[in-house]
């Protein structure tokens, strides 16, 4: 098989459960059309959650949108995806979604075979750097898939990150009255002496003990909620139904229940926090680019085997911390995840909070120089198949 | 039909027309409770091997080959001929001998495993130990009785093998053809 000049890009989205699949597909929808010289269609199965994170979108079965065409895409079956659909020169099927069959045949058929990519989770454990860029041909049609994995290793393919992405970073972080400004469309009075948090998970009983730990605490602390399934048990823990506008106080905490932020604002808010708590594959990728502290809630599995995946990152994240802060955030990221209780391991992350901060940074350096996932990509269909 | 899930080692899939045996298959767990499963293949028709992953839903047809024994009948070059019980015979070149071809010569009469794939056979297997004459070995040196120390020997057909030494030329030995090693020498 010879090269292709790729110039079309389609990319699969089916929206399982949360924000994370269709996050990433926009994210590097995005990406590959605004930084590269391709057309990008995104497919997606149902348009609510990136209307969610994406307000312009529309509910229809084709738009534009920031130059990605945006197309619905109903089912796998035969009749349910049109069949005059010529595929892309590269095919990405997002988190091992299965093509529609018409759009597989219509594949078989073309020219020149697509370049065909599975995007697979994001996962640190050893296993996948030895299935990386590895390619299967499919069992009826022949067709060769490659599959190519998220990763934090130089084996692995990187993370999503856009081009402008850090200098944006900076260029917020250091301009105080942007992130004044942003923070008071929020309706946040940020206390001067305050820690800022950002508290973004799933369901999790151990936030009763992490805000009495901050009600408790030494340090002023605000803490925004965004609307999600973790609210539940913050109103819970804190004894009133809350929604967004509402604010609570209690010792040295006050918390805040902000509105559902676009992908753009949500990105803002992990820059804005000096420490932030995020969940699943999206929101965890942009707290590791925000440099700060965060604390990640992972995507439950069956048998717990989350728990596995949860430590395979730590190993990784954690090796060059000192034994203190390593210990802390260890124990911290696991009562975190099993839903204990909280208070000494946030206390022991807090005492260490200025190692933690600066091993944000060092953290990022080294996941800046990995590649970013849309160029690895992109130099990956440069190789002959 | 088998999901990515169900493959195992020993099963042969069909691939692309072609049939595959799977000689190793690792489970990983990947996002939301779906997996990836990470096969080592060899092709049957050429013996090509690779490592290859699949999803754990992704379908494969089983294949189930056809078997039957067989014996070594002559050598018509380049081809080396097999005959069953029904006298049909079948026509191998050297590299389609496989296992068997450390042990192919005149005259033997071992019973073999011809193995099918849409009516051609793509491989032979040997049974799991032969005997064979070694026609050339260095001298046994005196006392040397142990049968821990190994030294070569060569067989009727130029295949080396290391034996025993106290192996001494014409001796009959036994080779576990699994391992291509030496157990014994043969009772007369």
């Amino acid at each position: 098989m010879t090269n292709i000049e790729i110039k079309t890009w389609d990319i699969f989205c089916r929206v399982i459960d949360n924000y994370g699949d269709i996050g990433v597909c926009w994210r590097l929808a995005r990406q590959l059309v605004n930084e590269y010289p391709f057309k990008v269609r995104l497919w997606v199965d149902e348009l609510q959650a990136l209307k969610q994170i994406w307000p312009s979108t529309q509910i229809c079965d084709q738009q534009i949108l920031d130059k990605v065409d945006v197309r619905i895409w109903v089912g796998a079956g035969a009749d349910d995806f049109a069949n005059d659909i010529i595929p892309a020169d590269a095919v990405i099927e997002a988190f091992a979604c299965n093509l529609p069959d018409i759009y597989l045949t219509a594949m078989k058929h073309k020219v020149s075979q697509p370049r065909w990519f599975n995007l697979e989770y994001l996962s640190a454990e050893d296993w996948v750097e030895s299935c990386h860029g590895l390619t299967s041909v499919h069992p009826q049609l022949g067709l060769k898939k490659t599959f190519f994995f998220p990763g934090i290793t130089a084996k692995t393919g990187g993370l999503i990150k856009e081009g402008e992405l850090l200098d944006e970073i900076k260029r917020f972080q250091q301009d105080k009255p942007t992130k004044q400004l942003f923070l008071e469309q929020l309706k946040t009075q940020l206390p001067s002496d305050a820690l800022l948090i950002s508290l973004f998970g799933y369901e999790n009983s151990a936030v009763a003990s992490l805000l009495e730990a901050w009600a408790q605490s030494p340090t002023p602390i605000m803490c925004l909620v965004p609307p999600g399934k973790i609210l539940p048990d913050v109103s819970r823990a804190l004894g009133q139904e809350l929604t967004v506008g509402d604010s609570f106080a209690k010792g040295s905490l006050k918390l805040q229940i902000i509105p559902f932020l676009n992908q753009t604002d949500y990105d803002c808010l992990l820059w804005a926090c000096d420490i932030n708590f995020v969940r699943g594959e999206d929101s965890f990728v942009r707290a590791q680019w925000a440099a700060k502290p965060f604390v990640w809630h992972i995507y439950p599995q069956d048998e717990d085997f989350h728990m596995v995946k949860l430590d395979a990152f730590l190993h990784r994240y954690a090796q060059t911390l000192d034994i203190d802060t390593q210990g802390a955030i260890t124990r911290l990221w696991h009562q975190w995840n099993q839903g204990k209780d909280c208070t000494d391991a946030w206390n022991a992350c807090l005492a260490n909070l200025q190692n933690w901060q600066k091993h944000n940074q060092n953290w990022r350096q080294h996941l800046n120089s990995l590649g970013d996932l849309a160029s690895n990509m992109v130099h990956f269909c440069q190789k002959t198949l | 039909m088998k999901t990515g899930q169900e493959l195992r080692a020993g099963h042969v899939i069909s691939i692309d027309g072609q049939p595959w045996l799977i000689q190793k298959a690792e489970i990983s767990r990947s996002g939301r409770n779906t997996a990836v499963v990470k096969t080592k293949l060899k092709n049957l028709l050429n013996g090509y091997l690779t490592e290859t992953p699949y999803k754990a839903d992704d379908k494969f047809e089983d294949i189930v080959l056809d078997r039957k024994d067989v014996t070594y009948s002559y050598y018509a070059d380049p081809r080396y001929v097999f005959v069953d019980s029904d006298y049909e015979q079948y026509e191998l070149d050297k590299e389609e001998l496989g296992d068997m071809a450390p042990y192919i010569e005149d005259g033997i009469d071992d019973i073999c495993e011809a193995v099918f794939f849409e009516g051609k056979v793509i491989s032979i297997t040997p049974p799991n130990s032969v005997t064979r004459e070694v026609v050339y070995t260095e001298p046994s040196v005196r006392g040397d009785t142990s049968g821990k120390v190994m030294k070569p020997a060569r067989l009727t057909n130029g295949t080396e093998i290391q034996v025993s030494a106290f192996v001494e030329i014409g001796d009959k030995i036994i080779i576990d053809t699994r391992t291509h090693e030496y157990k014994s020498r043969a009772k007369d």
